[in-house]
């Protein structure tokens, strides 16, 4: 085949030929230096927070990821899992009830209590298909929701439980935004390296099965009621796990936390990640959570200050205003970024290379490279048999 | 050959790009002010507010109260220095997971003290940033009763706490023996409720909590648990629609001389129809926090200021904010400093001349009237008679 020239292809073939592991320790020694670098002075306090917030968000795409990607399974409730997490935390290390128990025993408590809660919803619904199982989980979520509003003596209803207490572990107490960072990243990897050996092992193997043909799946020997019920429980796990750091780190909790758009953000993150896919999941994250900060930040601070002061004085007044209330438009782009992304590349921007067949069978291309791939599977078959 | 010299040029651009991107990420940190005029010197301060989301209009009103303020204040003097304010807006959506993060950008920015956040929920969320980092935080809105004391937290606003006592001392007052308590599960409402069922134990009053949904059109099932417990009052601290349809069906279930009472929430000309007709409302009682529009000092003035820039009505809690910025004003003149550790010290003991009136803090951080408004209640008692609100005291 005649190699293609340009600087695209050329780029392509380039980063084609760096193995992936290189990539992600790229992305571990990023992440590792946030807080050095504002140790450091080089960057400000609200990146090392923003990247608190979107580590747990990265903890929960990629809890989302392993029911809705992995397994096909469409869960609008997802949240629900992260508000038991939160709260087993915050009811048991606050003054609220007067209870202090240990960071250890909370971390376990809200991981088990929300894979709990994951079993008790997934027993009865996961015979559920496609959208009657996204009405059900959502529904659950709702519930959920509600029932933390409204229990008020454990609770403390909307009004929510503040001052949450500090961890303390291995007798260092975690207050300051770089521990917490560090502490939520150690947990993001962790996270990471049981997915991927999950999902290349013969349960990860059996998920995809059952999400891309169930029945073909079940005649394969896989059993589909209990592999689901056990993607599903693992998934809530990560969940109630993001839930016990969020609300060690937030110090407060309420129920607005939990609503229903929050769990629709993480199905965004996931599906614009890429479906089934661990770097998908950690990049569309990290990407929808942190991309209105930076929008934010682009102008209210970076073109100014490109652009300099007499430059903005000359602008026109609307146009100077405009800058500076930046702000309330933020979220209308990310919103566009979201169209534009999924019309372009509705893979995802990290896809699985099995979901992106699936979701461009029709683009002539991949249909090609399919085949291509079948073909010279073929072939190499036919040269060991010769 | 040129696969190689392409990689090497490749990777130098990348480096560029990165280095480029990183440097961007850096910015400016500093300001480069105090050149000028040897007295002269910028402050900043805070807004933390919500401009989008499902409070936008109260984050508009407080916005534009503060600007205000801010474009009145501006160049004042203290000590032996003049202070220019400049005013740091930033919108935290009226989400709670997102005011942390707004807390920590005005903190980088360098602010001297915070306006702010709207909402309790927010409040709770930031307020241990701000505290770590020393900052003073004064709220126009924010009323929740557990939120004071805090040790860096201030309010313009009257708190549930006072306002939830006014409302049982009320009942106790008219000789109530029991009393029926409805919220509607929101933040402000139970918070309300919450503070007015204590007092109203504590005096020996019985009293029935019940609850709806905001939203809700029908609340049957409340109505015949509270017809069952007899009560001499119902009372409702949400706001004026449920309050309407609650009254209305209290009314078709039978309840005849039973007295109906609310807080700032069901105090709206619109409560009569949501009733069903002005005879469902008649006799009811409501209280307002803080001290009403027309008695206050400068509120002519601040309205017709308020309308110029923004032709609109002052929005809810717009005089509240702005007296944030000249409680904050007050304090650094007090202190001939712009230190937030000294901003935040001499908040505790200083008299601000608001739109709202005279005023300064408690040792709570509470609002507490003063000088020339002491006599005015903080607290207003209103009726309707007639078919309108009117004053009940």
């Amino acid at each position: 085949m005649q190699e293609k020239t340009g600087v695209w292809a050329t780029a392509r073939r380039f980063f084609g030929r760096v193995p992936r592991w290189a990539y992600a320790l790229a992305a571990l020694a990023l992440a590792i230096s946030v807080p050095l670098l504002e140790q450091a002075d080089l960057i400000q306090t609200v990146w090392l927070r923003l990247g608190i917030r979107s580590l747990v968000y990265v903890l929960l795409a990629m809890g989302l990821n392993v029911v809705m990607g992995e397994t096909g399974l469409l869960n609008l409730g997802y949240i629900a899992f992260f508000a038991v997490g939160s709260y087993t935390t915050a009811i048991f290390s606050s003054p609220r009830l007067g209870y202090h128990v240990d960071f250890w025993i909370l971390l376990l408590a809200s991981t088990g209590l929300a894979m709990l809660a994951g079993l008790l919803i997934g027993l009865p619904t996961l015979r559920l298909r496609g959208d009657y199982l996204a009405i059900v989980t959502l529904g659950f979520g709702e519930i959920t929701r509600i029932t933390f509003n409204n229990w008020e003596s454990v609770t403390n209803g909307p009004g929510g439980i503040p001052q949450i207490y500090r961890p303390m572990i291995l007798g260092l107490k975690i207050d300051k935004p770089g521990e917490f960072y560090y502490l939520v990243l150690i947990f993001v990897v962790l996270v990471a390296i049981m997915l991927t050996n999950l999902k290349s092992s013969r349960v990860g193997r059996a998920w995809n099965a059952l999400r891309e043909d169930e029945i073909a799946a079940e005649h394969s020997g896989i059993h589909g009621t209990s592999l689901k019920l056990l993607s599903m429980v693992i998934s809530a796990g990560i969940a109630g796990l993001a839930g016990c750091l969020f609300a060690y780190y937030q110090q407060f909790i309420n129920p607005t936390y939990f609503e229903f758009l929050q769990s629709v953000l993480v199905v965004c993150m996931v599906v614009l990640g890429g479906m089934g896919s661990i770097p998908g999941a950690i990049a569309g994250a990290a990407l929808l959570d942190a991309l209105p900060e930076f929008i934010r930040q682009a102008f209210s601070r970076w073109l100014p200050d490109l652009l300099g002061e007499q430059t903005m004085d000359s602008l026109p007044v609307a146009v100077q205003n405009f800058f500076i209330e930046f702000d309330r438009y933020r979220m209308l782009i990310v919103g566009l970024v979201i169209v534009v992304m999924v019309i372009f590349r509705p893979e995802g921007i990290l896809p699985d290379s099995l979901w992106r067949r699936e979701v461009r069978e029709e683009d002539p291309r991949e249909v090609e490279k399919t085949r291509q791939k079948l073909f010279d599977f073929d072939e190499g078959h036919q040269d060991l048999e010769a | 050959m040129t696969n190689t010299r392409l990689r090497t040029i490749l990777a130098v651009l990348l480096a560029t790009a990165m280095i480029a991107a990183v440097s961007s990420l850096i910015g400016c940190t500093t300001d480069g002010d105090g050149d000028g005029e040897k007295t002269t010197e910028t402050i900043k301060v805070g807004v933390h507010t919500s401009l989008t989301g499902g409070l936008a209009d109260y984050g508009f009103a407080a916005q534009e109260g503060i600007k205000l303020a801010g474009d009145d204040l501006t160049g004042f003097e203290a000590g032996d220095k003049k202070y220019e304010i400049e005013l740091v807006i930033k919108d935290d959506k009226g989400e709670p997971a997102e005011s942390p993060i707004v807390a920590q950008q005005l903190i980088d920015e360098g602010v001297v003290a915070v306006i702010g956040a709207l909402t309790s929920g927010n409040t709770n969320s930031a307020q241990p940033i701000y505290a770590e980092a020393g900052i003073p935080m004064i709220s126009g809105s924010a009323t929740r009763a557990d939120l004071v004391p805090r040790e860096n937290f201030f309010r313009t606003c009257v708190g549930d706490n006072i306002q939830g006592k006014a409302l049982a001392d009320w009942c106790v007052e008219l000789g109530f023996e029991k009393v029926a308590i409805m919220d509607d599960r929101g933040d402000y409402a139970v918070g309300l409720a919450d503070v007015v069922e204590g007092h109203l134990t504590d005096a020996g009053v019985e009293v029935l909590r019940e609850a709806g949904q905001e939203g809700d059109t029908d609340f049957s099932a409340q109505v015949a648990k509270i017809q069952a417990f007899a009560p001499d009052a119902v009372m409702f601290t949400g706001y004026h629609r449920e309050a309407g349809l609650l009254y209305k069906q209290c009314r078709e279930a039978g309840m005849a001389d039973v007295q109906f009472m609310g807080g700032d929430g069901i105090k709206s000309d619109e409560i009569a129809d949501e009733a069903g007709g002005a005879a469902n409302v008649e006799g009811v009682l409501a209280t307002i926090g803080g001290i009403p529009q027309d008695s206050m000092a400068g509120w002519e003035d601040f309205k017709t200021a308020y309308m110029e820039a923004t032709d609109k009505e002052p929005g809810p809690y717009a005089e509240t904010n702005h007296d944030a910025l000249v409680a904050i004003v007050e304090a650094i003149k007090k202190g001939e400093s712009a230190d937030p550790a000294d901003i935040l010290k001499n908040l505790s003991d200083v008299e601000v001349n608001g739109v709202i009136g005279t005023f300064g803090f408690d040792a709570n951080g509470e609002f507490e009237a003063m000088g020339g408004s002491a006599g005015l209640a903080t607290i207003v008692r209103y009726k309707i008679e007639n078919g309108a609100w009117v004053s009940a005291d």
